[in-house]
């Protein structure tokens, strides 16, 4: 590899200014929040026109470099850490919102666009309109988010983030440009079909399958009310069947769980963590009163929230990061993983038991996908950045909650590298073949991220 | 802060590259603001400024900012611009000054040596309100060594400035400039000092004489005006509310608020060293608050503070926004007021 020469190359792509492989820049680079170790990174870009994009990938076809796309980089899985070494295509600068749909309802953007950016820019200029946004910190990008399945405070009702796109457009491992939804056909970013439906090879794929310039992503009606119901259940036991009655009723949000012994009022307890939303105070408070129905008669107790509790909550997105780091240790990773509902109760169990075999405070939760079609488990592990055997704790621990999911009949969500080895170990061999094969034809040379979902043969 | 990290632990070594990075930085404080880590977030901008310490103990301060320390340490100039030191001696005898006063006016280099406009109109200020103050052959506050992290002489300069303040008599030491009011308020006494007089920012007077009814105005200034709110006295001194309740009383003013105000004002671009380090990144910074100021429909951008002046006119200039940039204390200096004492 001819570093200076490709060193020259992304120069005149994409400027001086925006191109590195200075060490100051590289080891911001190498890692990202979780619990993975870091890796070495060549050179680090930040495009700011499909065109720049189209000539990087270009180039990495020409020098055989591996391309990997970056937005917030906070998944904490290490997904955005080259696995390979290569180029990291920061998409930070493509940070347009180019359209805000109010009678389709949807938002045209670039990749780059954070979360907290098309909040903050629905709130100013259409209050009525909720964006789906994931409870990361604001620097998420819309598109990290939709691209992993991501999941918020509109999924229990609409279902996961990734089945809110209505089309993307890519830039496809060979430099074309790809329209994917109803904007390969007409003007209007409208809708994912009735096409061929090709987005979905792009989601999960970890930026195996191209770059993502562009996104339409659906928009919801703002409640003008909301209220978050909490209830305690003793038994994890009892969890299937208080979700099927709260779910039943059609009138919650956001459903969450969540069992941890830290901060102290939490301990002992399954949180039942409900929202209601209205058009007026009566229709919140009436709703509140058939949950409180629903909660006695699924053995849980209703439980009136103290106000900065209740503030904590209603603020949406929850800013989960405050959770997360209890420990001040700076380190914070979690097991998400999609499971069906029956095992969700032996998943609070034996994830708890996880927790104190590695020493490390059990921090469990769940949301609801869509009713309970698919609940997202979280089991949290934090961790001291500073101490390396803390973190390879951390790394164990997940590594055992990864098995435990799949065990349960679940799947690891964003699997770091070796939980997306566990996950292909079980799959059927045919899935694997079909998407190997893709892969291989859209991207012969393996520029494209490669090193995840790496299919051994 | 990963960085600095990389750098505590060993990870990455010291190199012109990273030192830049930890440099550019403007000490603003607006990260304070929003990252959600209590007790963590206080710190940040200190974590820099310890940063910035390491690189001038690691032999990686940055040129320009190594001549900063040199110029003011400089016995013919103590100060960070260059210029021969002015012991003040010309202006205490133009505006008949005592040499023992119940307050010192301390002007700060920026207003001493580059914008001599503000000095006056606060020197007129002062008369104007009967204020009993006098000046001293003040050496710089120490400001910018503090915060590019070139803190070896730190000591002696504040000593030596208590000092002359003492030999004064005076009780009160006021400042129209937002740094010299953050250093000697707050790092002054991080480095140990222990004064008896109180400090005060002439727009923290202008205010008291408001409320106690000894200024009348007695013209008007009528203008659409917006206020910027400088990074060492917003968010690093909590005043947020006095500067705009001083505009707000000004007859004829239409005071209207940039989007991103208060705790989350956007920086000028020139503190924390980044105006003589990184001058044409400082001016795109001052760009974009110019441009938001444009965006209220204001003609006059005004500030309490001679730096976010400097810079903000300099980026003015250079983009040619067309906006007027004037500190607070230089409008009062053009109108006329009254001072009363009540009865
Ligand atoms: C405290 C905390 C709370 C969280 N809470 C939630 C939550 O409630 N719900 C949730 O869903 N997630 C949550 N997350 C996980 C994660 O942060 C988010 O899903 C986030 O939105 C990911 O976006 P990102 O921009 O950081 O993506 P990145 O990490 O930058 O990227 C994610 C993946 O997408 C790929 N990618 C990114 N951009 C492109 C592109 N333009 N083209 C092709 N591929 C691309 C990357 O290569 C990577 O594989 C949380 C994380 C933290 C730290
Ligand atoms: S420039 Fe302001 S926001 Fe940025 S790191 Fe410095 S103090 Fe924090
Ligand atoms: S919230 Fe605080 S700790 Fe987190 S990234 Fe922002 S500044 Fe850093």
């Amino acid at each position: 590899m001819d570093k200076e020469k490709i060193l020259k190359d992304l120069e005149n792509i994409v400027g001086k200014d925006f191109v590195s492989n200075k060490a100051e820049d590289l080891y911001i680079y190498s890692q990202d929040p979780g619990a993975s170790l870091p890796r070495p990174v060549d050179f680090v870009v930040m495009p700011s026109t499909v065109g720049e994009i189209q000539n990087l990938v270009r180039s990495a076809n020409e020098h055989k470099i591996p391309l990997v796309p970056l937005g917030g980089g906070l998944t904490l899985s290490g997904l955005v850490i080259p696995v390979k070494g290569g180029i990291v295509v920061d998409m930070k600068r493509m940070n347009k919102i180019i359209e805000i749909n109010e009678l389709s309802k949807y938002a045209l953007i670039e990749s780059g666009v954070t979360s907290g950016q098309l909040l903050s820019h629905l709130n100013e200029n259409f209050p009525n309109l909720q964006p789906p946004v994931p409870d990361a910190p604001p620097s998420a990008t819309i598109a990290g988010n939709v691209l992993i399945h991501g999941s918020g405070y509109l999924s229990q009702k609409y279902g996961d983030h990734g089945a809110m796109i209505n089309g993307l457009e890519v830039v496809l491992p060979d430099g074309k440009v790809c329209k994917l939804g109803s904007c390969a056909v007409s003007k209007f970013w409208f809708a994912r079909g009735p096409i061929p439906d090709l987005i979905g090879l792009f989601i999960s794929s970890f930026g195996t399958m191209g770059i993502i310039t562009k996104l339409s992503i659906q928009l919801f009606d703002k409640p003008k009310f909301r209220e978050v119901v909490f209830g305690l259940l003793n038994d994890p036991k009892d969890i299937p069947n208080i979700l099927l009655k709260i779910t039943e009723t059609g009138l919650a949000e956001d459903v969450l769980l969540g069992k941890q012994d830290k901060p102290d009022w939490m301990k002992g307890y399954v949180f039942v963590i409900a929202y209601v939303t209205g058009e007026s105070q009566e229709e919140i408070d009436s709703h509140i009163k058939s949950f409180k129905r629903v909660y006695r008669k699924a053995k849980a107790r209703y439980m009136k929230t103290p106000d900065r509790i209740r503030t904590a909550y209603l603020e949406k997105p929850i800013f989960a990061a405050t959770a997360a780091d209890f420990r001040k240790g700076g380190g914070f990773e979690y097991v998400g993983a999609n499971m069906p509902l029956e095992n969700i109760p032996e998943a609070y169990k034996r994830g708890a038991e996880i927790s104190k075999k590695y020493g490390i405070i059990p921090t469990l939760g769940s949301r609801l996908i869509g009713g309970t079609h698919n609940i997202v488990m979280f089991f949290s592990y934090s961790f001291n950045r500073a101490d390396p055997k803390d973190m390879e704790n951390a790394r164990n621990a997940l590594h055992e909650t990864n098995k435990l999911a799949l065990e349960l009949g679940g799947i690891p969500w964003k699997a770091e590298l070796v939980g997306q080895q566990l996950i292909l170990e079980k799959m059927d061999p045919n899935y694997k073949k079909l998407y190997n094969t893709i892969r291989s034809t859209l991207d012969p040379n393996r520029i494209m991220n490669p090193g995840n979902w790496e299919v051994n043969k | 802060m990963w960085l600095i990290y990389g750098i505590i632990s060993g990870e990455i070594p010291w190199s012109q590259g990273l030192a830049n990075v930890i440099y550019a930085c403007s000490t603003c404080g607006n990260c304070i603001e929003n990252c959600r880590f209590e007790k963590f977030n206080d710190f940040l901008v200190d974590m820099i400024e310890a940063a910035r310490v390491e690189a001038v103990n690691s032999g990686f301060c940055p040129e320009r900012q190594k001549a900063l320390l040199e110029r003011t340490i400089n016995p013919e100039k103590y100060n960070p611009y260059d210029e021969p030191n002015s012991d003040n001696e010309h202006l205490k005898k133009k505006y008949n000054l005592p040499d023992e006063a119940e307050w010192v006016y301390f002007i700060g280099c920026t207003s001493n040596y580059r914008q001599k406009n503000l000095r006056d109109a606060t020197l007129r200020f002062l008369k104007k309100a009967n204020i009993n103050f006098t000046l001293i052959d003040e050496h710089c506050c120490c400001s910018p060594i503090i915060r590019t992290g070139q803190i070896s002489p730190v000591k002696d300069f504040i000593n030596y400035n208590i000092t002359q303040i003492n030999n004064t008599g005076a009780k009160k030491v006021i400042t129209s400039c937002a740094g010299c009011y953050r250093t000697l308020k707050k790092d002054w006494i991080k480095f140990g000092a222990d004064y008896g007089f109180e400090i005060y920012h002439t727009v923290e007077l202008v205010k008291e004489l408001l409320d106690e009814e000894k200024l009348k105005f007695k013209s008007e200034y009528n203008k659409i005006l917006t206020y910027h709110d400088p990074c060492h006295i917003g968010r690093h001194m909590g005043l947020y509310e006095v500067p705009r309740d001083v505009y707000k009383q000004i007859p004829g003013i239409n005071f209207v608020e940039m989007k991103r105000n208060k705790e989350n004002a956007w920086c000028c671009g020139a503190g924390g060293g980044v105006k003589i380090g990184y001058p044409d990144w400082a001016l795109e910074i001052s760009k974009e608050r110019l441009e938001e100021a444009k965006e209220t429909g204001a003609t006059v951008i005004s500030s309490v503070c001679p730096f976010c002046r400097t810079n903000l006119q300099d980026s003015n200039d250079k983009f040619n926004i067309n906006l007027e940039v004037i500190d607070l204390i230089e409008i009062l200096d053009g109108l006329d007021f009254e001072i009363t004492e009540k009865s």
